[in-house]
C-alpha cells in the first residue's frame, strides 16, 4: 500500500521557492499543509501548548525569511521543516529547564486531534507505518532514539539518564537509527 | 578519527544527539566528505520521520493569521525603508533645509503636552470602538465556531473511521485524481475483504441543482453503480457504501456527474478516476 502525501515534495520545493520570492499564498500553504504534524511534534516536547503555538508561529515566520536558504540538495522540504521546528523547540526546552520536562501529558489532556480530512488520513496511516518500523526496534534502541529526538538529550546525557556506558549508547543509536532506516526502505520516499 | 570512525557519528548527528566536541570535529570532515554528506542526508531523512510518533495535533485556529499578519508587518517595514530611503537621500542631496529657529523648552512641553492629550484621547476612541465592535461580533463568531466544531467534529470522527479500515489488516486504499473536467479533484476510497468502503472526495466542483456524483465499480469493462453524494461547499465530499463482491479484487473506481437519485448505467461526465 503505497502512502503518497498528498502534498508532493516537488511541490513542497516549489512551495519553498515561492515563499522565498515573497509569496505569502504559499506560506499559508506550506501551514496548512504541515501545522498539525509540526504541531504535534512540538507539543510533544514541550508539553505545552501555549509554547507549542510560540514556536510554530516563530518557525513559520524563519520559513519566511530564509526559505531562500533552502537547498532541496541537502535534504527535502519535509526535513528542512521539521528540523527546524524541532531545533527551536529543544533549544526552549532547554531554555525551560526540567521542570517542563516533569509535566508529561499535562498538555495532552487539553488537546484535540486533527481533522483535515483527506491529507491527515494518509498522514495517520503514515504514523501507523512509523509506529510499527519503531515497534520492531529492539526496546533500548527505540527508548535512545526516542530520548534523544523528542527530549533533546546528548549521547552523554543518555548514558548518565539511563546509568549505561556512553559506548554502549552511541551503538545502540546508531543501530536503532540503520535498522530503522532499513525498516522503512522505500516508504522513505513517500513521506513528504 | 579514520573516515569509519566520523560515519559512526552520523547517525547521532542526525538526531542533533552529539556531545560538542565529536559534533566540531563530525561537521569539519564533513565539509570535505561526499560519502557522509550523502549518508548524513539518508539518516537526517530518517530521524525526520520520528515526528510521526508524536500525535498529530491541530493549533488554534488564529495562529494561521497571526502568523500571515507578521509576515505582513515584515513585508510593510521593508517596503517602507526602502521607500525612506530615496526620499532621505533627494533631501539631503538636492534641497537644503530651512533653518529652524531656536524653541523655547517650555513652549516644546506645553506642545507636548497638548499632542500626548489629543493621542491619548484618539487611543480611547479608537479602544472604545474596538471593544464595542468585539462584543456585536463576538455573539456571532461564538455560533460559527459552534457551527465550525460541529462539522470538525463529525468530519473527524469519519476520519477516524476511515484510518482504521486502512490500516486494518485487510485494507486497501485506491487513490483517485482528478479528470480534465475536475483536474484540482482528487479522492481516496479505503476499503476492506467484506467490501465495507469508504470515500473522501476534495476539490470538487459543486453539483449543480438536481445533481449529484455518483460511485461506480468497474470490473472487465462492467460498471457498477454505488451511491451517491453531495460535496460541501469547499468541495469535500464522503461516502460509505459496500462494494459488490465481484468488483472487490482489481476493481477500477470511478465518480461521475448523474442526477441526484443515482442511475443504473452512467450518463455523465467521469469527476475522477482511480488507476486499475
Amino acid at each position: 500500500m503505497g502512502l503518497q502525501l498528498e502534498s508532493a515534495e516537488g511541490s513542497d520545493v516549489e512551495l519553498l521557492h515561492a515563499v522565498a520570492g515573497g509569496d505569502e499564498a504559499a506560506l499559508a500553504r506550506l501551514y496548512d499543509a504541515y501545522r498539525v504534524i509540526l504541531f504535534g511534534l512540538l507539543v510533544r516536547i514541550l508539553n505545552s501548548r501555549e509554547e507549542a503555538e510560540d514556536i510554530l508561529q516563530d518557525v513559520f515566520i524563519q520559513v519566511w525569511r530564509r526559505a531562500k536558504d533552502y537547498d532541496e540538495k541537502r535534504g527535502r522540504p519535509f526535513t528542512w521543516l521539521v528540523t527546524l521546528a524541532r531545533s527551536r523547540a529543544i533549544d526552549r526546552l532547554r531554555q525551560l529547564g526540567a521542570r517542563q520536562r516533569l509535566a508529561t501529558g499535562a498538555a495532552q489532556e487539553h488537546t484535540e486531534t486533527v481533522s483535515d480530512a483527506l491529507t491527515d488520513t494518509i498522514r495517520v496511516a503514515q504514523r501507523e507505518t512509523v509506529r510499527q518500523a519503531l515497534a520492531e526496534l529492539p526496546e533500548e534502541q527505540r527508548n535512545t532514539l526516542v530520548l534523544a529526538y523528542f527530549e533533546g538529550l546528548t549521547q552523554s546525557e543518555i548514558a548518565a539518564k539511563l546509568n549505561a556506558p556512553l559506548g554502549t549508547i552511541k551503538t545502540r543509536m546508531r543501530s536503532g537509527l540503520i535498522k530503522l532506516r532499513a525498516l522503512l526502505g522505500k516508504q522513505l520516499e513517500n513521506f513528504g | 578519527m579514520t573516515h569509519e570512525d566520523y560515519k559512526e557519528l552520523l547517525a547521532a548527528k542526525a538526531l542533533s544527539a552529539l556531545d560538542a566536541a565529536d559534533a566540531r570535529a563530525l561537521n569539519t570532515h564533513l565539509e570535505g566528505c561526499a560519502d557522509c554528506q550523502s549518508e548524513m542526508v539518508e539518516l537526517a531523512d530518517t530521524a525526520t520521520l520520528l515526528a510521526f510518533q508524536a500525535e498529530p495535533l491541530e493549533p488554534s485556529t488564529s495562529l494561521r493569521e497571526r502568523i500571515l499578519a507578521s509576515v505582513r508587518n515584515e513585508v510593510r517595514a521593508e517596503f517602507r525603508s526602502d521607500r525612506v530611503s530615496p526620499e532621505v537621500s533627494q533631501r539631503d542631496g538636492n534641497l537644503l533645509a530651512f533653518e529652524r529657529p531656536p524653541r523655547n523648552i517650555w513652549s516644546s512641553l506645553g506642545s507636548f503636552g497638548a499632542l500626548a492629550a489629543t493621542f491619548a484621547f484618539i487611543a480611547l476612541i479608537i479602544a472604545l470602538a474596538i471593544l464595542w465592535q468585539k462584543n456585536r461580533t463576538t455573539q456571532s463568531e461564538l455560533a460559527r465556531l459552534k457551527a465550525e466544531m460541529k462539522q470538525t467534529q463529525a468530519q473527524l470522527d469519519y476520519e477516524h473511521a476511515m484510518a482504521e479500515l486502512l490500516t486494518s489488516p485487510d485494507g486497501h486504499m485506491a487513490k483517485l485524481a482528478g479528470t480534465n473536467v475536475a483536474p484540482g479533484a482528487h479522492a481516496m476510497l479505503a476499503y476492506d475483504k467484506s467490501g465495507h468502503a469508504m470515500l473522501m472526495a476534495k476539490g470538487l466542483p459543486s453539483a449543480p441543482e438536481g445533481m449529484a456524483y455518483q460511485l461506480w465499480y468497474i470490473k472487465d469493462n462492467k460498471k457498477m453503480p454505488g451511491k451517491v453524494f453531495t460535496p460541501d461547499a469547499a468541495g469535500m465530499g464522503t461516502l460509505e457504501d459496500q462494494i459488490p463482491a465481484v468488483a472487490r479484487d482489481a476493481a477500477v473506481f470511478a465518480i461521475t456527474l448523474e442526477p441526484k437519485g443515482g442511475v443504473k448505467v452512467p450518463t455523465g461526465s467521469i469527476y475522477l478516476l482511480s488507476s486499475s
